[in-house]
C-alpha cells in the first residue's frame, strides 16, 4: 500500500531512511540561506548549474562552512543566462554531478529552515531533483526574504509601492551587493538582508 | 569564494599563497548594527575582526576614543593573544567584519614567522601608543636616534700629529674625532688634547694614536635618545658613538641632543618666560610650529594640542605685553584675543583678531604707540594681520568699557549681518593682558536679558546656515575638484551654531567644547548630539591640521581647503559622518530658531 502510494503520488510522502531527519521539527536558531543558478529561468526546464548555501546564526554568516557547488551539466545555456551567471559550459566541466550536489545540499541543510530571495523558485528546482532521486519534497520551513521586507514596510505604510527586485531591496536596506549572480554572492547579500530584517532593532 | 578584502597587503602579504588560500576559507562574515558593541571591556574575543565595510570605534566606554577602524583595518590583536579585551569596540555605522577565529589566527602565527613578528612588533607599538597618551613627557622620551640627531663621523689616521688634529677640529667645528690605528678605532676629544699637551708630557708632534681612547662607548642606531642620555650620565662623557649593525655611522653630542629637546613644550614655555627681549620671543614663537608638528606626528590628541598651544600663545602675548608696556600703564588697558584664539581653538597661527578695552578715554594717546609696537611684535611672531581689520590698532576695536557697552547695544539692535558677525567675534573674546576685570562689565552687557530677545538670538544664529554642507543628495561628500572648504562646510556652522546657543543662554565659556558641555549639563542639547559635535569638530581640526602641516607656504594656518584625495579611507568616511552631524545640527538650529521664515 505504502509502496503503491509512493508510486502513484511522487513526493507526497515524507522522506524516509537516510533523509528521515529532515522532517524532524527544528528548534535551533540557525537558518540556511540558499540560492541556485539554473540554465534557463524556468521551474520545469531549468537545469541546476550551481548551488550555494550558508548557515546564518544570529548576526553571523558562517562563510567558512559555506557550500558552493558547481554542477557538471551539459545543458545548453541560453546566452542571456550566461550573461546573468557567467557559468559557461566549459566552467561546468569541473563540477560535481547533480545527484552528488543534491546529496550535499540535503546533508548541509538538514532540518533547518531555508531562506532565500524568491525562494519559491529554488524550492521548485530542488524538489524536482529530489523527487526524481529520492521521491520526496523538502519538508523544511521556507522563509522568503522579500516577504519579511514587505511585512515590515507595510506595517507602517500599508499602501506603499515597493521595489521588490533583488537590487531594489539591497539598495533600500543598504546592503552591499557582492558578486551579483554568482550563487555564493547572492547568498551572502540575501543573508545580510535577512540579518538586517530580523536581527537589527529599529 | 573570493574574499572582498585585499589580502596582498601587510600583514597578510607575509603569508604564503597557500596560507592565504587557507585563510580565505576560514573567514566568517558578521554584520553589526549601528551603535552595537562588538567587543566590550573584559570580554574574550572570538577572533580577529577585519573590517570589510563600515567604521568601528575603539573607546574606553566613558567617551574617550582611542582609535577608529575602517575598511581593511584589523582589531583586536591583543584581545585574541591576551586573556581579554581592554577597550570597547563599537560599530559607528552598519559594519561588516570578517571574523578569523582565534584558533585559526594562532595557527597562522605558529606557521608563519613573518606574520607573527608583524603582530608582535605591532603589540609593542600599540603599547607605546597607550603610554604616550598617558604621560605628558613622552614627546621626547619616545624620540629615537636617527640622522637628524647625530653628526657624521670624522676620522684621522693614527699617525697624524696632535697639532694637525687640533687644526682639523677647529676647521670642522668638531670637539671629537675618531682615530684609525693599528689598535682599532679610538676617539680623541679636545679635552684629551689639552690634557696630553698642557698637563702631560706630549708635544705637538706626538702621534694621535698614542693618546686616543679605544674603549668606545656606543649606542645603537634607532635606540631611544633617552638611553644615549643615560649612557652619557653614567660615564660622565659628552658624546657617544652611534653604531648600526656593528658599523660606526655617527656621533651623538650632548649639546646637539639638548637642542633637539628644545622643541619640547616645557622648554618653549621656559624660553618664553625667560626671554628678555622681543627678539628672543620671536625665536620661541617660531619653535611653536615645530612643536605642533611633532605633537601631531606623535598622535597626541587634538584637544590636548589645542589646550597646550593656546596656553603657549597667550604666554607669548603676555610676555610681549610685559616687555612693551611700562608697569604704570599695564592696568590701564585690557587686551582681548578674539575669534579662534579667544575660543582656544587656534593651532597654527592664523590672523590676529584682537581688541582693547581702555580704562580712561583720555589715555588713548599714551597707549596707541605701545599698541602699535605690540602689533608689530605679533607680526614678527608670525601672526598675519586680520584682513577684516579686527585688530586693536584700528579705532573701531579700541574703546572704553562704556564705549563697548554702547557698541554692543547698537550691534544687537541693528540686527544687520555685519553687526551680528562683529558681536560673534567679540563674544569669543578672552582677556589676556592688563586689567582683566574690565571685560566683565562689557560681557555683562550682552548677557543682560533685555538685549537677548528671541528675535535677536535668531538673527545671531542665522549665519550658521550661510554655507551649505558639502554633502550630496545621496549623502556622499560633494567635492569641488577633489577639495572641500572645511571651514565653510564644517567648522564655521558648528562653531557658530554652538555660539548662538551660548549667546541665547548667556554662557560664560568661550571654548566650543566647554560650551557644548555647558549646554549638555543644562539639558539644552542631549548627550548624543554633544558628543557627536565634539567628535566632529576635533576631527575637522585634526584633518585640517594634518594637511596644513604638509603645505610649504608662508601661512599654512590660513588654508581651509581639504584635499579629499589625500585622506585615508577611514578619515574620508569619518569626515562624511561628521558632515552629516553638522547637517543635522543645522536642522536643529532651523527648528529651534524658526529660521525657515527668515
Amino acid at each position: 500500500m505504502r509502496y503503491w502510494l509512493r508510486r502513484q503520488l511522487p513526493g507526497f510522502l515524507p522522506p524516509e531512511g537516510r533523509w528521515r531527519h529532515l522532517a524532524d521539527p527544528y528548534d535551533g536558531d540557525e537558518v540556511v540561506v540558499l540560492d541556485c543558478e539554473t540554465s534557463v529561468f524556468d521551474k520545469r526546464k531549468g537545469e541546476l548549474l550551481s548551488v550555494a548555501a550558508v548557515v546564518v546564526k544570529g548576526q553571523e554568516i558562517q562563510l567558512s562552512q559555506a557550500l558552493d557547488l558547481t554542477v557538471k551539466s551539459t545543458a545548453k545555456t541560453d546566452e542571456n543566462a550566461v550573461r546573468v551567471h557567467y557559468l559557461r559550459r566549459e566552467d561546468r566541466h569541473l563540477g560535481v554531478s547533480s545527484a552528488e550536489a543534491i546529496e550535499k545540499v540535503l546533508d548541509f541543510v538538514g532540518n533547518r529552515p531555508i531562506c532565500g530571495f524568491y525562494i519559491e523558485y529554488d524550492r521548485a528546482i530542488l524538489n524536482r531533483y529530489i523527487k526524481r532521486l529520492y521521491n520526496f519534497k523538502l519538508p523544511n520551513r521556507f522563509i522568503e526574504v522579500s516577504e519579511i521586507y514587505v511585512n515590515q514596510k507595510r506595517r507602517y505604510i500599508p499602501e506603499l509601492q515597493l521595489d521588490l527586485t533583488f537590487e531594489g531591496l539591497a539598495k533600500d536596506l543598504q546592503v552591499p551587493v557582492i558578486e551579483r549572480h554568482t550563487a555564493i554572492g547572492d547568498v551572502i547579500s540575501t543573508a545580510l538582508m535577512y540579518i538586517k530584517l530580523t536581527q537589527f532593532k529599529r | 569564494m573570493s574574499i572582498q578584502i585585499n589580502l596582498n597587503q601587510p600583514p597578510f602579504s607575509f603569508l604564503s599563497t597557500e596560507q592565504r588560500q587557507w585563510l580565505t576559507q576560514r573567514l566568517d562574515l558578521v554584520f553589526f548594527q549601528t551603535d552595537q558593541v562588538i567587543l566590550d571591556e573584559g570580554q574574550v574575543a572570538p577572533g580577529l575582526f577585519i573590517v570589510y565595510k563600515g567604521v568601528v570605534e575603539e573607546s574606553d566606554g566613558q567617551g574617550q576614543v582611542f582609535s577608529q577602524y575602517g575598511s581593511e583595518d584589523i582589531f583586536d590583536v591583543r584581545a585574541v593573544l591576551e586573556s581579554a579585551c581592554k577597550h570597547r569596540y563599537t560599530a559607528c555605522e552598519e559594519t561588516l567584519c570578517y571574523l578569523l577565529r582565534a584558533d585559526d589566527f594562532i595557527k597562522l602565527l605558529d606557521d608563519s614567522d613573518d606574520f607573527s613578528i608583524y603582530f608582535k612588533t605591532d603589540l609593542g607599538t600599540q603599547a607605546s601608543l597607550v603610554e604616550q597618551r598617558d604621560s605628558g613627557v613622552s614627546e621626547f622620551i619616545l624620540a629615537r636616534i636617527d640622522d637628524s640627531a647625530m653628526r657624521p663621523p670624522v676620522y684621522v689616521n693614527g699617525q697624524t700629529n696632535l697639532a694637525r688634529v687640533a687644526e682639523l677640529m677647529h676647521e670642522q667645528k668638531y670637539d671629537a674625532v675618531l682615530v684609525r690605528s693599528s689598535r682599532g678605532i679610538g676617539i680623541v676629544t679636545g679635552t684629551d688634547l689639552l690634557k696630553a699637551t698642557l698637563m702631560g708630557d706630549k708635544t705637538k708632534q706626538t702621534r694621535v694614536a698614542e693618546i686616543a681612547q679605544y674603549d668606545l662607548i656606543t649606542v645603537e642606531y634607532g635606540e631611544f635618545l633617552f638611553s644615549a642620555l643615560l649612557q652619557m650620565t653614567q660615564y660622565q662623557i659628552e658624546r657617544v658613538v652611534v653604531r648600526r649593525q656593528g658599523d660606526i655611522v655617527g656621533m651623538l653630542e650632548l649639546m646637539d641632543m639638548l637642542s633637539l629637546f628644545s622643541t619640547h613644550s616645557h622648554v618653549i614655555a621656559m624660553r618664553i618666560e625667560q626671554s628678555r627681549s622681543l627678539k628672543e620671543l620671536v625665536v620661541a614663537a617660531q619653535r611653536l610650529d615645530t612643536l605642533i608638528r611633532s605633537l601631531s606626528d606623535q598622535g597626541v590628541k587634538m584637544a590636548a594640542i589645542m589646550e597646550l598651544v593656546t596656553t603657549l600663545n597667550r604666554r607669548l602675548l603676555q610676555r610681549a605685553f610685559d616687555l612693551i608696556f611700562p608697569p604704570r600703564l599695564r592696568d590701564r588697558v585690557c587686551i582681548l584675543v578674539l575669534g579662534s584664539e579667544g575660543r582656544g581653538e587656534q593651532i597654527l597661527k592664523t590672523d590676529q583678531d584682537n581688541a582693547v578695552i581702555l580704562k580712561q578715554e583720555h589715555e588713548r594717546e599714551a597707549v596707541m604707540p605701545l599698541l602699535n609696537q605690540l602689533h608689530q611684535a605679533l607680526l614678527e611672531f608670525g601672526y598675519p594681520p586680520c584682513p577684516g581689520g579686527v585688530m586693536f590698532i584700528n579705532d573701531s576695536w579700541i574703546n572704553t568699557v562704556e564705549g563697548w557697552q554702547g557698541k554692543v547695544g547698537r550691534w544687537l539692535n541693528s540686527g544687520s549681518p555685519d553687526a551680528m558677525m562683529n558681536m560673534a567675534i567679540l563674544m569669543d573674546g578672552e582677556p589676556v593682558c592688563g586689567d582683566k576685570n574690565l571685560f566683565d562689565d562689557v560681557k555683562a552687557r550682552w548677557q543682560h536679558s533685555d538685549l537677548r530677545s528671541s528675535m535677536i538670538s535668531a538673527w545671531f544664529a542665522k549665519p550658521a546656515l550661510q554655507f551649505e554642507t558639502p554633502l550630496t543628495f545621496l549623502g556622499k561628500i560633494r567635492e569641488d575638484h577633489g577639495k572641500i572648504d572645511i571651514k565653510k562646510g564644517g567648522i564655521f556652522p558648528l562653531v557658530h551654531g554652538v555660539r548662538a546657543l551660548a549667546f541665547e543662554h548667556a554662557v560664560d565659556a568661550c571654548n566650543t567644547l566647554e560650551r557644548l558641555d555647558w549646554l549638555q549639563q543644562h539639558q539644552i542639547l542631549d548627550e548624543e548630539v554633544v558628543q557627536g559635535l565634539k567628535d566632529a569638530l576635533l576631527l575637522f581640526v585634526r584633518i585640517r591640521l594634518r594637511q596644513q602641516l604638509a603645505i610649504k607656504a608662508d601661512n599654512p594656518g590660513l588654508s581651509q581647503q581639504l584635499n579629499l584625495e589625500h585622506l585615508r579611507s577611514v578619515d574620508r568616511s569619518l569626515l562624511r559622518h561628521a558632515l552629516h552631524r553638522v547637517k543635522k545640527f543645522k536642522q536643529l538650529l532651523v527648528h529651534h530658531y524658526h529660521l525657515e521664515s527668515f
